[in-house]
């Protein structure tokens, strides 16, 4: 075991992890303002990377239209979902609220491949697949693009919520009654998270795309965005990409040892096992706050 | 009981026995009739689950988040029916509601409370004047103005939530409670700063309180509400001159029991 | 109407707390019950075996996710693996000749002792973060069924189920089978309407609506949490394995994936929380749905001359399923037990509701 497959191993791990903080950004979204753990991300992000396709292999349009027309047609999808389903739903018990999300999730889910197929499709951004070599590592493009992508929505949405609009978000994520009071609406607060959050899903969406083609696989990236974003603290951003790097090292150095003993496919479980294993020992994450349950 | 002798325009707030019911069934409160006049201060009196909060949310229109609702009566702001105008606008109107319990933004600095409670309109140098003329009134804030709002301590809370108000601009202030659970000299300092702000800026100011003792010293007026209704109101001396009022509130007077306090706001409520 | 609480009184607590304090109940549940027993003369086979005889199982499944979900208040997105604990147990005893009585309870005791192991995460944790611990694990168990070929039966992942026998009898009619599926569900009903007249009941409704609360009373909520996960746990175990033995007769991973845990929950939730009836009621509608939809589309798609795709047609059912879940929560949510009540109630004086008020 030489130490450059090792160094090879932890930043192509680093970058799938921060293709996760991708995935991530989008549940912290939704949980910061309204503390709606939004288990239909993953058909959001599936449904982003399908209206992509729809308007760049169907009608024949460039990327660089496609993708901000499906930007802007996801985030009024966001914003309808929340205004349609899960506004009525505030003040119900928690079980409620997933099993909403989740019937979001399963409805999105077969009504993008009623219209659209389920048969993988490749996104085509056009980003090399030769691989690229750092040094005597070989690192993968497309990788590279989509972390660098995550952390430039880590950056703006690091901005955003310094922005005054940003701080009304997160005084809606403090306090409901509170933010009434001074006037912040925060029904369209909560809907402009949702609407973000799925503006997240696009990017996630067409990343994910490019590597493992548009397919059903894409609402599968479910439980590693939870894990991060769990590990990282629910409602944190900073946390998302922190916690993405960590799993995606753990993820990637660990299946390499876990492998040769269990015979392949330990990524799940290592996952599946870093959830557990924050949820017992820290639930609120590494970044997270520290309220849980209020009494 | 004698009405105040003033026309319509005096009032910045009028409640025209109002009736609020919670969930469709609770009726919470049994026909308040109030008046702010313009740029005086009013205190709202009685003991827990009087009504006097849920006077204020239907004022401030946050029933909605608790699932009541208004159902008889009116309320008048400057002249207009607010009552199926949304929360927000009714900030936006001027009337700002200071809930009960100090609820500042825990997670954020004082600073970033002040501005979120700026309406989304105002310039940036207005919001960083505005600021100023807050951090004016209470220098305590501005020394804490970095640190995180859930560690400040009850009294700057307090101000901290009363500063936040005063940034949406309100006309008409309501203030929930705002010594609760305050040591006496804040509770002083608090009540005196509010007043020099109703004096300095003509702003309105109606006041909930339980300690009435504190609140009829700086109001010209007082409601006192039991069970959902309005049972008394006059100016602030004559009621602290009330032998009842000093024997219930004020905590004056030769001890009656509770029998006869029942008795009496049984009595009283049949006269109002 | 049929129901009516007119005449009905209760002079102490003991009949007060009978298993049907209102005769109208009792009557339609024997009524109900002659109809299941006389089902095999009344319905084609094909029928009773492949729509009654999963209904009933699944009912059995779904009333013990009801049990720690819509009683003891813990949500659980790990049913199905619990359900796959037994069943896997089960078959494997069965395959190596212990009798299928003793095989199911085997099922069900590993299922218990599995899901304990979910009620020691719900000791430290509750709400959103019990679901996804919950959801983890099925997680690890679906990953362990499918990479371990000693347990899920070689390389096919498939494991045949022996033939059905009890009391030395092998069961391969379709009533007998039948019969099976509904004494198990039977069994499961009367306890669930007992649990709520038993102090363990009781406990566990405190445990649900703040178990902290119930701590003070004197309730060991970590205990009655405990408890509420393994005899739910038993009633998945055992429900997995005559799911497996009396109708699927081959088991796989598949058929307990994470997607059937929500499906279960689905059920639970359409059905109502913490509802006897509403569990018949959404694991039928949530059961038959598909078919239903399915046929009705491709019949509209017919009268209207559309061609839809058979991969359009394959999702269709998907949305659908999502769309009721979500049309539930919002119309009702708390499911179609809540909705024949209301419908009961409003028919008990009809049509003279005017004197209600």
């Amino acid at each position: 075991m030489d130490l450059v497959f090792l160094a090879e191993l932890t930043v192509n791990g680093a970058l799938t992890g921060l293709l996760y903080s991708l995935f991530a950004i989008g549940l912290v979204l939704i949980y910061k303002s309204s503390s709606v753990p939004n288990l239909a991300q993953g058909a959001l992000t599936m449904l982003g990377a399908y209206v992509v396709l729809a308007f760049s292999h169907n009608m024949g349009l460039p990327l660089w239209v496609a993708i901000p027309l499906a930007v802007v047609i996801m985030f009024f999808v966001g914003i309808g979902i929340e205004k349609v389903a899960l506004r009525r739903l505030a003040g119900r018990p928690v079980i409620m609220i997933l099993m909403m999300t989740m019937g979001i999730d399963i409805f999105l889910r077969g009504t993008t491949l009623a219209i659209w197929g389920g048969s993988s499709r490749s996104v085509d951004l056009g980003v090399s697949y030769e691989p690229l070599f750092v040094g005597d590592m070989l690192l993968s493009r497309i990788h590279i693009v989509g972390a660098s992508v995550a952390l430039a929505l880590f950056v703006a949405f690091f901005l955003f919520f310094r922005s005054r609009l940003g701080i009304r978000l997160r005084a809606i994520s403090d306090d409901y009654m509170a933010s009434w009071s001074v006037g912040i609406s925060v029904e369209r607060g909560v809907g402009l998270s949702w609407g973000l959050a799925s503006i997240v899903a696009v990017a996630t969406g067409v990343i994910w795309g490019e590597i493992q083609g548009v397919d059903q696989s894409l609402s599968i990236l479910l439980l590693k965005g939870l894990t991060v974003a769990v590990l990282g603290g629910l409602d944190s951003i900073i946390g998302a990409i922190v916690a993405g790097i960590i799993l995606g090292i753990l993820e990637s150095v660990g299946s390499f040892y876990l492998d040769e003993i269990v015979g392949g496919g330990s990524r799940d479980l290592i996952v599946a096992a870093v959830l557990i294993l924050t949820v017992m020992i820290r639930p609120h994450g590494l970044f997270g706050r520290h309220d849980i349950e209020r009494v | 009981m004698a009405q105040p002798k003033t026309t319509a325009t005096d009032q910045i707030l009028s409640l025209n026995s109002i009736e609020v019911l919670y969930d469709s069934v609770l009726l919470a409160i049994k026909g308040v009739s109030i008046e702010v006049p313009r740029g005086g201060m009013v205190a709202l009196l009685g003991s827990n689950g009087a009504g006097k909060s849920t006077t204020l949310k239907a004022i401030s229109g946050l029933l909605k988040a608790e699932r009541g609702k208004v159902s008889r009566g009116e309320i008048c702001f400057d002249g207009k029916l607010i009552g199926n105008i949304l929360p927000q606008d009714r900030v936006a109107m001027g009337i700002c509601h200071v809930i009960e319990g100090r609820r500042v933004f825990e997670h954020m600095t004082p600073d970033e409370n002040l501005e979120a409670a700026a309406p989304m309109s105002m310039s940036r140098q207005k919001v960083n004047s505005e600021k100023a003329r807050i951090y004016e009134y209470f220098p305590r804030l501005a020394e804490r103005k970095a640190s995180q709002s859930g560690y400040l301590s009850g009294g700057e809370q307090q101000m901290l939530a009363i500063g936040r108000a005063l940034m949406t601009q309100p006309r008409l202030l309501m203030l929930d409670e705002p010594s609760l659970g305050l040591a006496p000299f804040l509770v002083a300092e608090i009540f005196g700063i509010i007043q020099r702000i109703n004096k300095e800026d003509g702003l309105s100011v109606l006041l909930v309180e339980q300690n009435a003792l504190a609140a009829l010293e700086i109001v010209s007026h007082g409601y006192l509400i039991e069970n959902g209704r309005v049972v008394m109101h006059d100016s602030a001396e004559a009621l602290k001159a009330n032998s009842d009022i000093q024997e219930f509130y004020l905590g004056g007077g030769e001890g009656k029991n509770f029998h006869d306090i029942k008795h009496y706001s049984r009595r009283k409520r049949w006269l109002s | 109407m049929f129901y009516g609480l007119s005449g009905v009184r209760h002079n102490s607590y003991v009949s007060d707390s009978k298993l049907f304090p209102v005769p109208a109940d009792r009557n339609a549940v024997v009524f109900f019950l002659l109809l299941g027993l006389a089902a095999p003369y009344l319905v084609s086979s094909l029928y009773l075996n492949s729509y009654i005889l999963p209904w009933l199982i699944w009912t059995a499944a779904v009333l013990g996710l009801n049990l720690v979900t819509g009683w003891a208040g813990q949500l659980h997105l790990g049913y199905a693996a619990v359900m796959a604990v037994g069943a896997y147990s089960a078959v494997h005893a069965a395959k190596f000749g212990i009798p299928w009585e003793f095989a199911l309870l085997i099922g069900g005791l590993a299922s218990s002792v599995i899901g304990s192991l979910f009620a020691f995460a719900a000791l430290r944790t509750k709400g959103l973060y019990l679901a996804l611990t919950t959801l983890a694990m099925q997680f690890v168990m679906d990953w362990v069924l499918t990479h371990s070929p000693t347990i899920a039966g070689g390389s096919h992942a498939s494991l045949q189920s022996p033939t059905f026998a009890l009391l030395g009898q092998d069961i391969t009619s379709d009533a007998g089978l039948y019969y099976v599926a509904f004494g198990w569900c039977v069994l499961v009903t009367i306890f669930m309407l007992n649990l709520r007249r038993t102090g363990l009941g009781r406990a566990l409704v405190a445990v649900r609506e703040k178990d902290f609360a119930a701590a003070i009373l004197g309730v060991n909520s970590f205990y009655y949490k405990l408890v509420a996960f393994a005899a739910s746990s038993f009633i998945a175990g055992v429900s997995g394995a005559i799911l497996v033995s009396t109708f699927y007769f081959l088991a796989a991973p598949e058929q307990f994936a994470v997607n059937v845990s929500i499906q279960v929950l689905a059920m639970v939730i359409v059905g109502g929380l913490g509802s006897i009836l509403g569990s018949y009621l959404g694991a039928a509608l949530i059961l038959l749905m598909p078919g239903v939809v399915n046929q009705l589309f491709s019949l509209g798609a017919n009268l209207l001359g559309l061609d839809l795709g058979i991969e359009t047609l394959a999702h269709i059912p998907n949305a659908a399923y999502g769309a009721l879940i979500v049309i539930f929560l919002m119309v009702e949510p708390l499911g179609l037990g809540k909705l024949y009540a209301n419908v009961r109630d409003y028919l008990m004086v009809w049509p003279f509701d005017q004197l209600k008020k």
